[in-house]
């Protein structure tokens, strides 16, 4: 598709989105490089558990042996940071894959279909769409007990109906196109048409929205993990990090900025991570909206 | 007429969906096991040390359809169960948290709404111009910030560089006393209405100190959002035909901008208001957790917790349902704001 | 007859990414008192550049480098230079003396006012002091017949607003409803000033064969059809009685039939109101009908001007003259004018239309051919005279 390097082409001039798409390459090597950079203690099995030295619960500053220092109960902040990418996109990714597998054929059934199934289904999201999106998670989260799989669990049942409406409103745009009359002339079942004609060019659009979620995603991951409802106690997750800090925001009185890196560094990583995300999407929505185009 | 007949078709269609929500929730609730849900109907704490008996009583080993209408029921009858968090009935609970978040909510969305509009007309009308790049970096930048971790920054400042500047919770040790007192009287339970109300300089001076930093957390990603709206929208309309009409006609430029163009521009922005509420919603559990402002969304957290299940559905509930009032409202409102949107059928 | 506007030397370019465009290059017209002057071209030719250039409404990146754009009104001898004007000038020219229609109706009127109030919108502005006069006349008629209870209780609030619309009447810009105004509640200060634009406009509407105007002015832009939107861009434009009234491709957009109605409508304008004209239109039929004299233009450049009976009797122009043969007509082959239209990047040199000309010269290719004179108000550019 030359779309695609077109729209790579539009990316690069604008100063911002290559800010982005720089920023979302960093974390992806640092994702990937994890055990080299952040390399595992011989001995612990479980990579995203978060070593500890020693079991004090104030936080230790920046030194040789730590290098972003340390959080409360001596978990290492750097350790937690470098892991805590590998696991921000494992959610990322396990959340959006699922949720787009479930749009995509819940949204295309409704949509290519219509009558009483595409009615239910937008009851049935009604429903969802109705509760605000932490609140749903929360209670869900509460369900099936704290940890990460529940808030992939979670994050998964508050996106997907989102996603099927968009896709089903593709597909009730695309479905109109002459090309996909054109194959049902020619006798193409229901199942070819969709799959073969209609999905390719009403996924594009989703394909873009998802990608550009996965900052929101690992957003509300950490949201929810800052709340206690995620990722385990001393577990590598940016969120729960945060949590740790809760209690050393503020330091003595003669210095009372004294656990900063416990609380900004974790944030920190949060932050550019959603900030790549969603320079890019910006990005894309300029490229794509014919109104607000340059000269 | 066509318009009160577009809302009582409207509000007939609520009815489904409210119901389908509280089967959804009550759906999530069955899920627990019986002993669990006891706390579900009880109001009083010492029903609940004779289990069997509530389980006899309430049928929580009947069939699910049984038991939803047993709930269902009871909870048209105001009767949420018991909140293990704050040791009250939950439909009290509601109530005596509920002025905590409004509170949030008076200060925070007018500031969300006014701060939106003006900065995104300003980027739209200064296109390419610092002003616009600018807003621009600032929007996408608050845009990602994560509530919490911006509530905690601004405590680590506000509250311990600037010792106690800007404190957590509600108001001082003082003014907590003084506002439950005889000599306070109690109207609204909104701490600043009240105390303007009891033309209390003091109490009102507290209020707003404990206001400004979670009203902040709360409004900076909402007002980011709003801006770039704001700005795409005003753009759009600025390019249409009946802007170069308005110039043709001899209009000074701010003229066109604030009465042909922003009006056009505000119409999506008020539909997506609606949208507005449930990111607030969202956000007050959270701002309200960091600063211990003892709101609804406090409420939720600690009912989360402490696996309150009552406390939690009956928060979903509510929020769910607001939500979807708030929408309807939003709707209404948008087929009086553009003129070619009548009923509900399609725009012109 | 005498000129209303003279335009010399008009030059405006478009600095975009890609380059310099020159969207007019050096015109030179006049548009005469009275007339209905037609600019005739394809797309790109220039015609609704030099329409905006006249109202100093070229958007960006376009910009008015150089020329002289004089109008010479009753009241001011000499004429007036309108590139030199203040923007606070230029805004009382626009909608007033000179005013405008644009091509598509449906897009030209704001969706979420109704019409009455658009057209108020010009008398509220440009003819504020007739209205306040009208006001004054109204209030004093009342104060003169109270004699109720209740007349005698509003007597003193009569009184100052008859004071208030007499300052405007006068000019000057009173106080108090400045600062009410941004009241809410007081914001309706001024509305004996928005009945009398309210009643001009419906008369308006009346001129330009709407029916039933009372309701109409009540009514939004998506109620009407193309054609009665049209109407009411029309009475827009001509609210205050402009010398000169541009119409830019009014007819395109709509159907043939409407077409018909509308050329007549401007038939009627130019003989009941005495202004002029300047219609453009790629349209020769529509330019035949409705123009006395028609200008030719190609690539941002003028080809030929003349009356509309010598330029369709006797063409000059070889790009006129495709195009009159490029008109269908039943039994006739259907003729292309060969070639691509100038780029506007990189237009030919010399003459534009050389690439395209089948009686092209050498000399054509080097310098731009001047506008001469030919026969009696018959002017071209082109070396083949």
């Amino acid at each position: 598709m030359s779309d695609w390097r077109f729209t790579a082409r539009q990316l690069a001039k604008n100063p911002l989105s290559l800010t982005g798409v720089i920023i979302i390459a960093i974390f992806i090597i640092i994702a990937i490089f994890a055990p080299l950079i952040a390399p595992t203690p011989a001995g612990q099995l479980n990579s995203y558990m978060i070593p500890r030295d020693g079991y004090w619960a104030e936080p230790e500053p920046p030194s040789a042996a730590h290098i972003l220092g340390t959080t409360q109960g001596q978990y290492d902040i750097f350790y937690g940071v470098v892991w805590g990418a590998r696991s921000a996109f494992r959610v990322a990714l396990v959340v959006m894959s699922i949720t787009l597998l479930i749009g995509i054929v819940l949204g295309s059934l409704a949509g290519y279909f219509g009558g009483v199934l595409d009615e239910v289904l937008m009851r049935i999201t009604d429903i969802f769409l109705a509760f605000p999106w932490l609140i749903l998670a929360m209670a869900l989260v509460v369900v099936l007990g704290p940890g990460l799989k529940s808030v992939m669990i979670a994050l998964i049942v508050v996106w997907w109906p989102s996603y099927a409406r968009l896709i089903r409103g593709d597909i009730l745009q695309v479905r109109e196109e002459d090309y996909v009359e054109a194959a049902r002339g020619l006798g193409a079942s229901s199942g070819r048409v969709i799959i073969r004609h209609v999905l390719p060019n009403a996924i594009y659009p989703a394909l873009i929205m998802a990608s550009l979620d996965i900052g929101a995603v690992v957003l509300s991951a950490a949201a929810l993990s800052f709340l206690g409802l995620g990722a385990p106690e001393g577990y590598a997750d940016w969120g729960q990090m945060t949590q740790f800090a809760q209690n050393w925001i503020v330091g003595p009185l003669d210095n009372p900025l004294k656990y900063w890196y416990a609380v900004i560094i974790p944030g920190l990583f949060i932050l550019f991570f959603v900030l790549g995300w969603n320079l890019l999407g910006d990005a894309f929505r300029d490229i794509f909206d014919p109104r607000l185009a340059r000269r | 007429m066509e318009l009160r007949s577009y809302i009582i078709r409207r509000v007939l269609l609520l009815i489904p969906v409210l119901l389908g929500v509280t089967l959804f929730i009550f759906g999530i609730a069955m899920l627990f096991p019986p002993a669990q849900r006891a706390t579900l109907y009880v109001t009083n704490m010492r029903q609940l040390s004779d289990l069997p008996a509530i389980i006899q009583k309430y049928g929580l080993d009947k069939p699910f359809f049984v038991q939803y209408g047993t709930w269902l029921n009871q909870v048209l009858h105001g009767n949420l169960g018991w909140s293990r968090a704050i040791s009250m009935p939950v439909a009290q609970a509601i109530p005596h948290l509920l002025p905590a978040t409004l509170e949030l909510a008076i200060f925070a969305v007018p500031l969300i709404v006014l701060v939106g509009i003006f900065l995104g007309t300003k980027a739209a009308t200064h296109k390419d111009k610092p002003l616009d790049h600018g807003t621009r970096v600032v929007a996408i930048l608050g845009w990602s910030l994560p509530s919490f971790w911006l509530g905690l920054v601004l405590m680590m400042i506000f509250y311990g560089y600037f010792s106690g500047l800007l404190p957590p919770g509600r108001l001082g040790v003082q003014m907590d006393i003084l506002v439950d007192s005889v000599g306070f009287a109690r109207y609204t339970h909104i701490n600043t209405i009240d105390a303007i109300l009891n033309l209390n300089g003091p109490v009102l001076l507290d209020a707003l100190r404990h206001l400004i930093l979670p009203v902040m957390t709360l409004s900076v990603i909402n007002m980011a959002f709003i801006m770039r709206l704001m700005r795409s929208s005003m753009l759009e309309a600025l390019g249409k035909g009946y802007i170069l009409t308005a110039r043709a006609k001899g209009l000074a430029e701010k003229v066109v901008v604030n009465k042909h163009a922003r009006r056009n521009a505000l119409i999506p922005v008020i539909t997506v208001s609606g949208y507005l509420f449930a990111g607030l919603a969202s956000g007050a559990v959270i701002t309200e957790t960091i600063f211990s402002f003892k709101g609804i969304g406090w409420w939720a957290w600690q009912a989360a917790v402490m696996l309150d299940i009552p406390s939690v559905l009956a928060f979903a509930l509510f929020t769910a349902t607001l939500f979807v009032v708030i929408n309807l409202l939003v709707d209404i409102l948008y087929t009086r704001v553009d003129p070619r949107v009548r009923l509900g059928g399609a725009v012109q | 007859m005498e000129d209303l506007v003279r335009i010399r030397d008009l030059t405006v370019r478009f600095h975009t990414y890609e380059g310099v465009v020159y969207a007019i290059d050096d015109l030179d017209l006049d548009i005469r008192q009275g007339e209905t002057l037609g600019i005739v071209g394809e797309t790109g030719s220039g015609k609704t550049m030099t329409a905006l250039a006249i109202l100093r409404l070229i958007p960006y990146p376009g910009k008015i480098e150089s020329g002289s754009i004089v109008l010479f009104d009753r009241s001011l001898p000499g004429g007036l230079e309108l590139l030199k004007l203040s923007e606070d000038k230029m805004r009382s020219i626009r909608g007033c003396k000179i005013s405008m229609v644009f091509q598509e109706p449906g897009s030209a009127l704001n969706p979420v006012y109704t019409i009455g109030d658009q057209i108020s919108e010009v008398y509220l502005l440009h003819q504020r002091q007739e209205l306040g006069r009208q006001a004054k006349r109204r209030i004093d008629s009342l104060l003169g017949n109270g004699s109720t209870l209740a007349a005698s209780i509003k007597r003193p609030f009569w009184r100052w607003q008859s004071r208030l619309y007499n300052k405007i009447a006068e000019g000057s810009n009173p106080l108090e409803p400045r600062i009410l105004s941004h009241i809410p509640l007081f914001r309706r200060l001024l509305w004996r000033l928005k009945d009398e634009a309210g009643l001009l406009t419906v008369s308006m509407l009346k001129d330009v064969e709407i029916p039933d105007p009372d309701r109409v002015a009540t009514l939004y832009p998506h109620n009407l059809s193309g054609g009665m939107k049209q109407r009411a861009v029309i009475a827009m434009a001509l609210a205050c009685s402009p010398e000169l009234l541009i119409a830019d491709e009014p007819t395109t957009s709509l159907d043939v039939t409407i077409q018909a109605q509308m050329l007549e409508l401007f038939r009627r304008i130019k003989t009941d109101k005495g202004a002029s004209v300047l219609f453009i239109t790629h349209n020769l039929g529509v330019a035949a009908e409705v123009c006395d004299r028609v200008a030719v233009m190609y690539a941002g450049r003028l080809c030929e001007v003349a009356g509309v009976e010598e330029m369709f009797l006797h063409p000059l122009h070889p790009y006129t003259k495709a195009l009159l043969e490029a008109v269908p007509m039943p039994g006739k082959e259907l003729q292309t004018i060969p070639g691509v239209l100038a780029d506007a990047l990189n237009p030919p040199p010399g003459c534009r239309f050389h690439p395209r000309c089948s009686s092209a010269m050498p000399m054509c290719q080097q310098e731009r051919p001047k506008l001469k004179e030919i026969t009696k108000d018959h002017m071209v550019a082109c070396y083949l005279f």
